[in-house]
């Protein structure tokens, strides 16, 4: 462990009976740093925010946090912030109220308490809210009190659980923009969890990808989006998968070219084709039942469900042979 | 660092239970160990299998078990015959008053069954309200069709609440799936909510089948030795009869005979718990227009008419100017008389004072139950099953049985003038615990578990977490549970008249006994002063939209 890590963790595991639900985890998030744990529904992201917050037991593996082993530490002892879902302010209390509570049961002194807390309101523009209840603020409202709640204490890493899924488009990109200034300002590490891959990609310091419970791929986003690792890494990512001559081959959607049936290098027929931000999106199914989706040439007219169609492609990255999981350590490791 | 995973799952696992363990003494302490020797006693004084064969030999044992199996079976079917619809109407539909007659149908749980049994007799004894327009009905006013008209009213809106819950608790989106894809109104009852309102009208049926066969005060007053069910059966033989061995052997009988009904409403209610963890469907206008519904709003109708008659009978008997003279308060001032003091050994005051210190203490300890066991349960729903088995028992039990046991398990380590209160105050409270725990349980399984998990990460011990966050969340659910555990135990008379001497006279057994002196103003007043404070229980239970939880 260097210096500046903040979290740690080692060959984490943990199951949902005799299921096992993540698979020897190792990552690290450094001080200050902003990683992003990005992966499909069902990938154990939510699990091991969980874990790491002690409120899963873990089946392996060790956590710590600023070099201070968490096993047999309870979550209320942790100091680890948590953001859920769902704001989960607490209803009786004011905004005021709800941001010192963490304050309060450490039993900081009251002038402290008054001053952070108003340090937090100011910090995400809340000021003007202070007195009011939870029931009286809009979504977008809520969950900037809850993360003024979560940094109010001053824990050295906090857990964002998909903080911006039940806001609307409009409001997520105003909160993006002002918890990652937030967590700038106070110097707080984060571990945020989306299956956004957008978000992810936008936000991170680095992103870590989790497929059916281990970690398939972790680097700065530009490198992951660039060079995926793993069929699982690549799909997630937005790219086609195509198997071909012996090796797996990722395929940006803007890579592919639809071209007339003969043309190809491979031909399919049309499962759908429909109106793209950037050109018609069609998307093929080939002839092993596998499909690839792609953009159509402005020239073209668009084709009718069922129509052959040929697909060309101007770049793919091959894919690294896959390993299995029990040589695969340090692909699972993220740092 | 497996072993400090381990430990602290540990911790972890033993601060969750911890909390659950005072109630659970306390029922076993006061309840089942006590029960258990006197059902062990019953067996083995009474020469095992054969001398519990043998109680089949008095006649008047067989025909109690006969009267328990037919007025709880008559009853059972009776009540579920008008709240499974009039439950099905409330519980779909919304319309101007809806959550008031939800509310109002608690009011008759509430009562004390002395003062039903008073207001059966008003409405169609002889000379009552409705037996003087309606001859035909006066054989609701005594005999076998009093009881049955007792347990229907103490009973339907129950039935008609739990259905409610049940139709609640269907999936709205399975409803509109079934009205899309182009079916009517039978195949959305038979494919979408019918399950779920017949789970919840079956539990109902169940509870009123355990209660009318239990059932002391109705049988005692409305129709005599004849009518005795299994429990005043039990009271007869210990205390008319003095003979405790016997009545232990009738007790073991009486709990192995309600054991399975007991089980099967315990299951029923589980069931009807979880389904109501999915998002509850929320009420929709009344399409007037479906003639399939007037029969379901005329039971919602009958029934709401016949609490609010109930209710009313009592009052008007109350505030009945007594035929020898005086004014509307007559009765009252009897029942405060020096008159009624010199008669029954104790004064009216004592008896409401007892009354109230009794009911306030068992509300106190059912309250500091639920709020403890609370916690444990919230942190593990899988034991609240077998908690509230256990804290049901002594229900089934009865609280003859109860209080029987009690008398003779503890009289003796007690010692002292003070024992029967004690007993009394021991009883209510047990009698109490399976109606409080409840309100607080569900109410606290509503709220998000991410409450409580943001409290502990932001630095709150669990308890701390509870304490703040969740408790104060579910304040309306501890209104509820405290209110009906105190209009329970002010009205409760069974296993307070078999423990209480004059000293520790209830208002309820006051009323008793002055039915017995055959001075029916004067109880009409007792029973008018206990309907008020279950009136009053109630409309604070209504304001705020609160329920009752089973």
């Amino acid at each position: 462990m260097s210096s500046s890590e903040c979290l740690t963790v080692r060959g984490l595991g943990a199951a949902w009976g005799a299921t096992p639900v993540l698979v020897g985890i190792d990552l690290d998030v450094a001080a200050s740093e902003f990683v992003v744990l990005m992966g499909p529904n069902g990938s154990g992201k939510t699990t091991l925010l969980r874990c790491l917050v002690g409120l899963e037991p873990l089946t392996a593996g060790t956590v710590s946090v600023l070099g201070r082993p968490l096993a047999r530490v309870p979550t209320h002892r942790r100091g680890i912030g948590m953001l859920f879902q769902e704001p989960a302010l607490f209803p009786h209390r004011t905004v005021w109220e709800n941001v010192a509570y963490g304050l309060g049961v450490g039993h900081r002194p009251r002038a402290e308490i008054d001053r952070r807390v108003d340090e937090m309101l100011g910090l995400l523009r809340l000021r003007s809210l202070a007195d009011r209840g939870p029931d009286a603020l809009s979504g977008g409202e809520r969950q900037r009190v809850a993360l003024a709640r979560t940094l109010a204490p001053q824990p050295p890493l906090v857990l964002l659980d998909e903080p911006f899924a039940s806001v609307d488009a409009e409001i997520r990109r105003d909160l993006r923009s002002q918890f990652r200034r937030a967590l700038s300002a106070t110097g707080t590490a984060a571990l945020h969890v989306t299956h956004d891959r957008e978000e992810g990609l936008l936000l991170a310091d680095r992103v870590i990808l989790l497929s059916a419970g281990r970690i398939v791929q972790s680097g700065r986003p530009a490198e992951v989006f660039r060079a995926p690792r793993t069929a699982d890494a690549a799909r997630f990512l937005g790219y086609n998968v195509l198997d071909r001559e012996g090796a797996e081959w990722a395929v940006a959607a803007r890579d592919i070219e639809l071209v007339p049936p003969g043309t190809g290098t491979l031909e399919g027929t049309v499962a759908l084709a429909g109106f793209g931000e950037n050109g018609d999106i069609v998307e093929v199914e080939l002839s092993d039942g596998s499909r690839v989706e792609g953009r159509l040439r402005p020239n073209l007219p668009r084709p009718n469900g069922g129509a052959r169609i040929g697909v060309r492609w101007t770049k793919a990255v091959r894919l690294p042979a896959p390993t299995s999981p029990s040589s695969d350590g340090n692909a699972s490791g993220a740092r | 660092m497996a072993d400090g995973r381990e430990r602290l799952r540990l911790i972890r696992r033993i601060g969750e239970v911890v909390p659950l363990l005072p109630v659970v003494a306390f029922v076993a302490a006061f309840a089942i160990v006590p029960a258990a020797l006197l059902l062990g006693n019953g067996f083995a004084g009474d020469g095992g299998l054969p001398g519990l064969l043998r109680l089949a030999d008095d006649p008047l044992n067989v025909q109690a078990v006969q009267n328990s199996l037919s007025q709880g079976g008559v009853s059972a079917l009776a009540a579920t015959a008008v709240g499974l619809p009039a439950g099905a109407f409330l519980g779909r539909y919304s319309f101007r008053g809806r959550s008031e007659l939800l509310a109002v149908l608690i009011v008759p749980f509430l009562l004390p069954p002395l003062a039903v049994v008073l207001g059966v007799e008003t409405l169609f004894g002889a000379g009552g309200i409705v037996s003087s327009l309606l001859p035909a009905t006066g054989t609701f006013g005594s005999g076998f069709g009093g009881i049955i008209a007792t347990n229907v009213l103490y009973n339907a809106p129950v039935v008609a609440l739990l259905t409610a819950v049940g139709v609640e608790s269907a999936s709205p989106a399975l409803e509109e799936t079934v009205a899309t894809l182009g079916r009517g109104p039978f195949a959305s009852f038979r494919d979408a909510w019918g399950r779920s309102a017949l789970l919840g009208a079956a539990a109902g049926a169940v509870l009123t089948f355990l209660f009318s066969a239990l059932a002391f005060a109705a049988p005692l007053l409305l129709c005599g030795a004849n009518c005795y069910t299994v429990e005043a059966r039990v009271w007869s033989l210990d205390q008319v009869f003095l003979n405790p061995a016997a009545a232990a052997a009738l007790a073991l009988l009486l709990v192995l005979l309600l054991a399975l009904p007991a089980a099967l409403y315990l299951t029923l209610v589980a069931r009807l718990r979880a389904a109501r963890r999915t998002r509850e469907r929320p009420p929709r206008p009344v399409p007037w227009g479906q003639p399939l519904l007037w029969p379901l709003a005329a039971a919602a109708v009958g029934l709401a008419l016949g609490v609010v008659g109930l209710l009313g009978a009592v009052l008007d008997a109350a505030l009945r100017p007594s035929p020898s003279g005086g004014g509307v308060f007559s009765g009252f001032s009897a029942l405060f008389g020096p008159s009624v003091t010199a008669r029954l050994g104790v004064s009216t005051w004592t008896a409401t004072g007892n009354s109230i210190f009794f009911a306030g203490v068992a509300t106190s300890l059912a309250l500091l139950f639920a709020v403890a066991t609370g916690f444990g349960l919230a942190a593990r729903p899988g034991a609240a099953r077998a908690l509230r088995a256990l804290v049901f028992a002594p229900l089934v039990v009865s609280p003859v049985v109860l209080s029987f046991a009690l008398s003779q398990f503890w009289r003796p380590v007690f010692g002292g003038s003070t024992t029967v209160g004690v007993l009394i105050l021991l009883a209510q409270a047990t009698l109490a615990i399976p109606f409080a725990l409840p309100a607080v349980e569900v109410a606290l399984r509503r709220l998000p578990r991410s409450l409580r998990e943001s409290a502990e990460t932001l630095g709150a011990t669990p308890w701390s977490a509870y304490l703040d966050v969740e408790l104060p969340l579910v304040r309306d659910g501890l209104v509820t549970a405290g209110l009906f555990a105190f209009a329970l135990s002010f009205g409760e008379f069974t296993a307070t008249y078999f423990l209480a001497t004059p000293t520790f006279t209830t208002l309820p057994v006051e009323l008793y006994r002055l039915e017995g002196l055959r001075l029916p103003a004067v109880a009409a007043a007792a029973a008018g002063l206990l309907v008020v404070v279950s009136l009053v229980a109630f409309v604070v239970i209504v304001r705020g939209g609160r329920r009752v939880e089973f």
